[in-house]
């Protein structure tokens, strides 16, 4: 399965609401050029995706996130995979895309090439709702579960190695994300983030 | 090493009234006192978790969705969280709030503890973060206050380190 097809097939059934948080990488690039949103926190690095992810998904419990990890980057930080199943968030759903490689590092093995099983660790972490997909038409048939059903929920995706690394269609900046991000959701949720100061006081 | 309730009390008090809504946490021993009242307050939002990194990423993503999140975080595991603090909250500008007892200060009697002496402040000001120590329990609560004033408005994470009679 390719990481192209399954983004794409992902996203085009995505409503705008969704929040996904990425990981850094070709992952964030195919977000970028997939579905560029302000409700997305994209080039989360390594070991933090998910964990932003859990964070969203606990402050905003009415809304569907999805996070968007790799195998490396999990690996980084299982136990987060333990404390997603103690906090049980409904709305969370964590996709891993696994090519059992860190690619943008260079093309090295993980340890999902050697006998890690990812969607068995969460298992047995407490994330009952875990599987892997790995083909297309395995992953079409999750993305219903990943956008509504009930979380939390983890499906890895096999994908291949690509030969060629997909480019930016733009230049992706953190900050910038940051606050379009964060505006977004005072605008979306009627909530005030950024603070006013007056003064050495917040006002609001 | 045994908190005096007055402590606890004014460092709960003290992340209420600078407005604090959500915190995450690992157990640090004595600290427990604390973190135990935190996690069936009605009030903020507790997430304990297994690592202290977990806890950065948590707060970030707390904080880029309306909470104004706390880590409660030890002073071994400010080591533990170094990276996601340097990876998020350096790179990105994220106010996470600090909260550090400081074990491993003189007057920790632990032999285990004498490391935290020489990494705590190196560590944050290797991470550019400001910190307070605080040594009075009357001083608590303003501390908190101020580094919640000072994340929030400088976008970056603030600490402020318990030592003296707040923890010992």
């Amino acid at each position: 399965m390719k990481r192209f097809d399954c983004l794409k097939s992902l996203f085009s059934r995505m409503p705008d609401k969704v929040i996904v948080v990425g990981n850094v990488g070709d992952t964030t690039t195919l977000m970028l050029a997939l579905r560029p949103s302000d409700a997305n926190v994209y080039s989360v690095n390594l070991g933090s995706c998910t964990a932003v992810g859990l964070g969203v998904a606990l402050a905003l419990p009415h809304r569907r996130v999805v996070a968007l990890d790799g195998d490396g980057n999990l690996l980084l930080n299982l136990a987060v995979l333990a404390d997603i199943a103690n906090q049980a968030p409904k709305n969370l759903s964590l996709l891993v895309q696994d090519n059992e490689l860190y690619q943008s590092g260079g093309n090295v093995p993980s340890a999902t090439a050697g006998l890690a099983d990812l969607a068995g660790i969460a298992r047995e972490a407490g994330i009952k709702n875990s599987r892997t997909v790995r083909d297309i038409g395995e992953f079409e048939a999750t993305v219903n579960d990943i956008l509504e059903g009930p979380g939390p929920l983890l499906v890895v995706a096999k994908i291949e190695k690509e030969s060629e690394r997909p480019q930016s269609p733009v230049a992706y900046n953190p900050t910038e994300n940051k606050f379009r991000f964060v505006r977004y959701i005072e605008r979306s949720e009627g909530v005030r983030i950024l603070t006013l100061t007056q003064g050495s006081k917040i006002i609001l | 090493m045994a908190m005096k309730e007055e402590a606890v009390t004014e460092i709960l008090n003290g992340l209420k009234e600078a407005g604090i809504n959500f915190v995450s946490l690992l157990p640090d021993s004595e600290f427990s006192k604390v973190q135990m009242k935190l996690l069936v307050d009605p009030d903020v939002k507790c997430v304990p978790v297994s690592n202290e990194g977990i806890g950065v990423g948590v707060c970030a993503g707390a904080w880029l969705s309306g909470k104004v999140p706390a880590l409660l975080v030890p002073t071994s595991g400010l080591l533990v969280a170094t990276w996601p603090l340097a990876s998020i909250c350096m790179l990105w500008g994220i106010p996470v709030v600090l909260i550090i007892p400081f074990r491993g200060d003189m007057g920790d009697a632990h032999w285990v503890m004498r490391t935290y002496q020489y990494t705590t402040r190196p560590a944050l000001e290797m991470l550019q973060i400001p910190y307070r120590i605080v040594e009075r329990i009357s001083e608590v609560k303003e501390a908190i206050g101020a580094a919640r004033r000072s994340a929030s408005g400088w976008l970056h994470p603030q600490a402020v380190v318990l030592t003296g009679e707040v923890i010992f």
